[in-house]
Formats: C-alpha cells, structure tokens, sequence
C-alpha cells in the first residue's frame, strides 16, 4: 500500500508556483493557496468565507482597494447592519412571558418570509421580529450600499436571520459575519469588509463594540419588542408585545435612518464628485450630523451634578455633535434650556423669556431620528414621572 | 484517489453487548466509530466492506470491559499531490473558489469564469489532513484542466 502512496506523490508541476518563489498570499487549511506548501500566513481570517481561509496583509489591502474602487464607480458605499435590536430581535420560548402568547396566533410563514415579520424558529426554540419597514430599508439601501451583516450572535443563528431578511439571497451573499469570524471576540471590527473605512458607514445600537470606528458609526435606537429584550437590559416598563403595539413604519428608526443615508449618498456622490482627493464617508456624516441643531444654543439646569464637568457629560458632547452650542450659564442667545424640573432658576428663566424648556429626552431623539424633534413634544411639565426607560444612562 | 485497505483496531466492548450477538455488535460498534473519520495515514474511511478476522478477547484490569482486535477491510480516500481530480464548484468569490471531491474540499485561487454547481477537473498541489477533515489547495492551470460543465447545460 505504502510504496504505491509513494510513487505518486511529490512531482512539481509547471502550474504550481516553487516553494522557494512563492510569497504565500495567503492560506487554506494551512496551505498556501498558491503553492500548497505547509504556511503560516500572519494576515486576516476571512470566516464569513470559510473558517480555515487567511490572506495576507498586503494581499488584503490590495483587494480592498480594487473592490472599494469598483463598489464607487458603481454609485454604491458599503453599509454593515447588525441584527438584534437593530434590525430584528430574537427571544428563547422559555424567556416568552404569558402576555405574549397572542402572538402565537400572528405568526408569519416562512416560505414567504418577504411578506412577514414574525417568525417562530421552533428548530432553534426561537421567535424572532423584524422590524417594522426592514423589507424596504434593504430593499432601497442595496441600491446605494453594498451591504454586509455583522453580528455577536453565532454563525448557525447568522445565517438563519440572513435567510429571513434575504430570502433570495441577493444582499448579503457571502458577506454575513459571526461572532467567531472575528479576530476578537467582544470587538467587532472592519478586517473582513472589502470597502476601504473611508467609504464604510455601520448601523448599530451598540457603541462600545466599535472602538476603532465610532466616526463611521451611525447608532440605532434599540428595537425592544419582546419582554425578554426589556428583561436583559434591565429595564422595569413593558416591551412592544406586551403594550400590543409597534414601532410605526414610516415615523420610526428605519425610515429616519434611510433618509440619513440618502443624505450622505446624495452628498458624497453628487456633491463632492468634483472634489480632487478622496472623499470621507466619516466627513460626510459628521456634515449631516451637525446640521441637526444647527442654530441651537443649549443650557442645562441640574441634569449633570453639580461638580461633574459639564463639557465631559454625554448629553452635552451629543447635543455639541448634533452640531448645537452648549453653556453652563443663561444668556440672550441662548434658545433651549433642558431640565427634569421646571421649577429651577434656569427653567424659569426660559419660561419668562420665551425660550423652549425641554427634557433631555429631546437630545436623545434629535440623535436616534437625526432631526429636531417639535419641542412641543418634550414640554417640561411639574410631577414629571422618572426617566422613562427609552433614554440611555446619560441623565443622571 | 480510492483504496480498498486492510487496517486493524482495538475495539472495547462492555460485557452488557457479550452474549450471542457479541460479534454483530462488535462490527456495528466499528463501523459507528470509525466510517467518516479521517487520518492522516489512510485518508477518509469511506466505508467497511468485511470483517477479515477478530482476534483474541483481553480482558482489562480493573474494569469489566473486553479488548478485541479487529482486522477490517474498508474503502479509504485519500488524495494526493499531483492527482487530477474531478469536482464540484460550492462557492466562488474574488479570491477564487472552493470545490468539493466527496468528503474532502478544495480551494483553487485561480480566477476563471465559473460558478456554483459547475464541474471541473483540478490538480492537487497541497493536502493537509486533520482530526476530521482534509484540505487541499488545488490549480486549474494545466493542460486538460478546467471547468468540465456548466450548471446550466444538462
């Protein structure tokens, strides 16, 4: 047996690079895939392809400059969408409350899972809601965006959401990464996306586990619809399911995010196409961001305690990033003062000289649906309840 | 490429199988434990055709269970460096594609005009064998190589 293995084995071919000329591009099951001799490649795994395919650093960087070249002549950026609470959120059964047992009644086929937006996944116990406006978000970005679906949730669940958001498999073909894709394991990061980080924008409701690329972050409210989802992050109110209700299609985080997006495609495409230079996605975010309060000039009255430096305070940088001034004292110019308690010194200025008195809520709208939101909506009232569960920990 | 091999392994039996089906229960256990697993020696064991001799049982110290060594023959694949083979395309993106020869999957990183489900006939030019799978590296660019059938023609 052993002789015969031995006579066919180790002929070098001319189709096959010698050993010795081979720069190893990259690797296959520890294999050059040029050469086939045994390697190290120190470069960049490539899961979402296949777990035992690498390439190098300098083979990478090449593909990321011809595919990001060919993605721009095409009219497209690249968008990477994460899945829960952004565009979907899964429940286990056993975390279902009996509040939610109507909703066994409301579920959708997957066969035709283009029409539907409940799903019961009983192979992996499992409900899963997308949400509302999802089929025309994708629908509408993969004709401006190469898109690309970047989870924390294991691969068998990735793939199963792809199919249910991209029943034809037209959008995300081979580029759905998974939480074991990645070099880190709590971090994702832009390693397995062909776009230059220039020309990348990320959806996601999740800040911290972006570190290196919050300039091309846009950030999701969260979609809470199932109990358990309300459950997880601590929250005491009711999720969607257990109120009966939804967030509303064309008013709610998808279809604003959308308009974002038209925005800074328009922008980039048709308005710096003149430009010598490369053009920044990161820049043109930070344009639109900024026009949000455009012309606002915002004071705080005892949100942040007393000896916190206000300029440090999340509420302040956002409602700066929003593109609005902010000041620790009153003066004429100033237009919002945001407060919990219209009775404070500040509040009362505002109301005696006509300026809007609003909850920090407003600042936290104006960021999810990157619009000013009418004031009227925001009102400081007396008694009012504590902070609803829909503002992140910034109000203190 | 195919092997049909002689190969010999230590079953360990408890004495709950002993009795008058020991024997079918030995080969069902072998067949349980060893077809679908991969060594580096032999390749893939595809499947075991016969039983040529089960050897003395040793009883082990200690415990109750008995160890019989099993001389099976079985078909095996494994493929080498410098065979052609013939497979079938599962997955084509821009750093070339992946096709599969029964158990074992192949990546090719030449780029030609080819997709899923196509037939083509490669060369190996690299395997590496692990605990349960087998990789190799193979190329299309020599004379006879290529894509065999398109998906698309019958």
């Amino acid at each position: 047996f052993c002789s015969l293995i031995l006579y066919f084995a180790e002929t070098s071919s001319s189709a096959s690079v010698s050993k010795n000329e081979c720069a190893h591009p990259g690797s296959f099951g520890k294999l050059c895939v040029r050469c086939g001799a045994q390697v190290e490649v120190a470069g960049v795994s490539f899961g979402n392809i296949h777990k035992e395919i690498l390439f190098g650093n300098a083979e990478v960087a090449r593909w990321r400059d011809t595919d990001t070249k060919s993605v721009l002549c095409r009219r497209k950026l690249y968008l990477v969408l994460d899945l829960d609470h952004t565009l979907l959120n899964s429940t286990h059964l056993k975390h279902m409350v009996p509040e939610e047992d109507y909703l066994n009644n409301q579920i959708d086929s997957i066969q035709d899972c283009q029409n539907g937006s409940l799903f019961r996944l009983s192979f992996m116990n499992m409900m899963t809601k997308l949400r509302p406006y999802v089929h025309t978000f994708l629908k509408e970005a993969s004709q401006m965006f190469e898109m690309y679906i970047y989870t924390m949730g294991d691969k068998a669940y990735a793939l199963e959401m792809a199919k249910l958001l991209d029943p034809r498999n037209e959008y995300f073909h081979a580029k759905v990464i998974s939480r074991n894709d990645g070099a880190q394991r709590h971090q994702k990061s832009l390693d397995m996306v062909l776009g230059d980080e220039s020309a990348v924008l990320i959806l996601d409701d999740t800040e911290h586990v972006w570190p290196s690329h919050r300039d091309n972050l846009i950030l999701m409210e969260r979609y809470h619809f199932f109990a358990s989802s309300c459950q997880q992050f601590g929250f005491g109110c009711h999720s969607l399911s257990q109120l009966k209700s939804d967030e509303s299609e064309p008013e709610g985080a998808l279809a604003a995010v959308l308009s974002v997006l038209r925005r800074v495609h328009h922008l980039f495409f048709n308005e710096l196409a003149g430009q010598t230079g490369r053009r920044d996605v990161r820049q043109v975010l930070n344009t639109v961001r900024k026009d949000v309060l455009k012309g606002c000039r915002i004071v705080f009255s005892r949100v942040f305690p007393s000896k916190f430096p206000a300029e440090s305070h999340p509420l302040w940088k956002m409602a700066v990033n929003l593109g609005a001034t902010c000041a620790t004292e009153v003066d004429p110019t100033v237009t919002h003062v945001v407060a919990m308690d219209p009775g404070t010194k500040k509040s009362r200025w505002a109301l005696e000289n006509d300026k809007f008195l609003v909850l920090p809520r407003w600042i936290d709208g104006a960021n999810y649906l990157w619009q000013r939101l009418p004031e009227e909506n925001f009102l400081v009232k007396s008694n009012e309840p504590k902070a609803e569960a829909k503002v992140k920990d910034s109000v203190v | 490429m195919f092997f049909h091999i002689v190969l010999e392994r230590n079953m360990q039996l408890h004495p709950r199988y002993f009795g008058r089906n020991l024997r079918d229960n030995l080969v069902s256990k072998l067949m349980k434990d060893v077809e679908g697993t991969c060594s580096g020696k032999h390749g893939f064991v595809v499947a075991i055709t016969g039983i040529e001799n089960v050897g003395k049982g040793l009883i082990r110290d200690g415990t109750g269970f008995v160890t019989f060594p099993v001389k099976y023959q079985c078909v095996v694949f494994r493929p080498f460096k410098g065979e052609i083979l013939e497979a079938v395309v599962t997955m084509v993106n821009k750093m070339g594609f992946f096709a599969e020869a029964g158990p074992v999957q192949i990546f090719v990183s030449n780029h030609v005009k080819i997709q899923k489900d196509s037939e083509v006939r490669l060369k190996i030019i690299g395997t590496r064998v692990d605990a349960t799978e087998i990789f190799c590296i193979g190329t299309i660019k020599d004379d006879f190589l290529g894509v065999i059938n398109d998906p698309t023609t019958t």
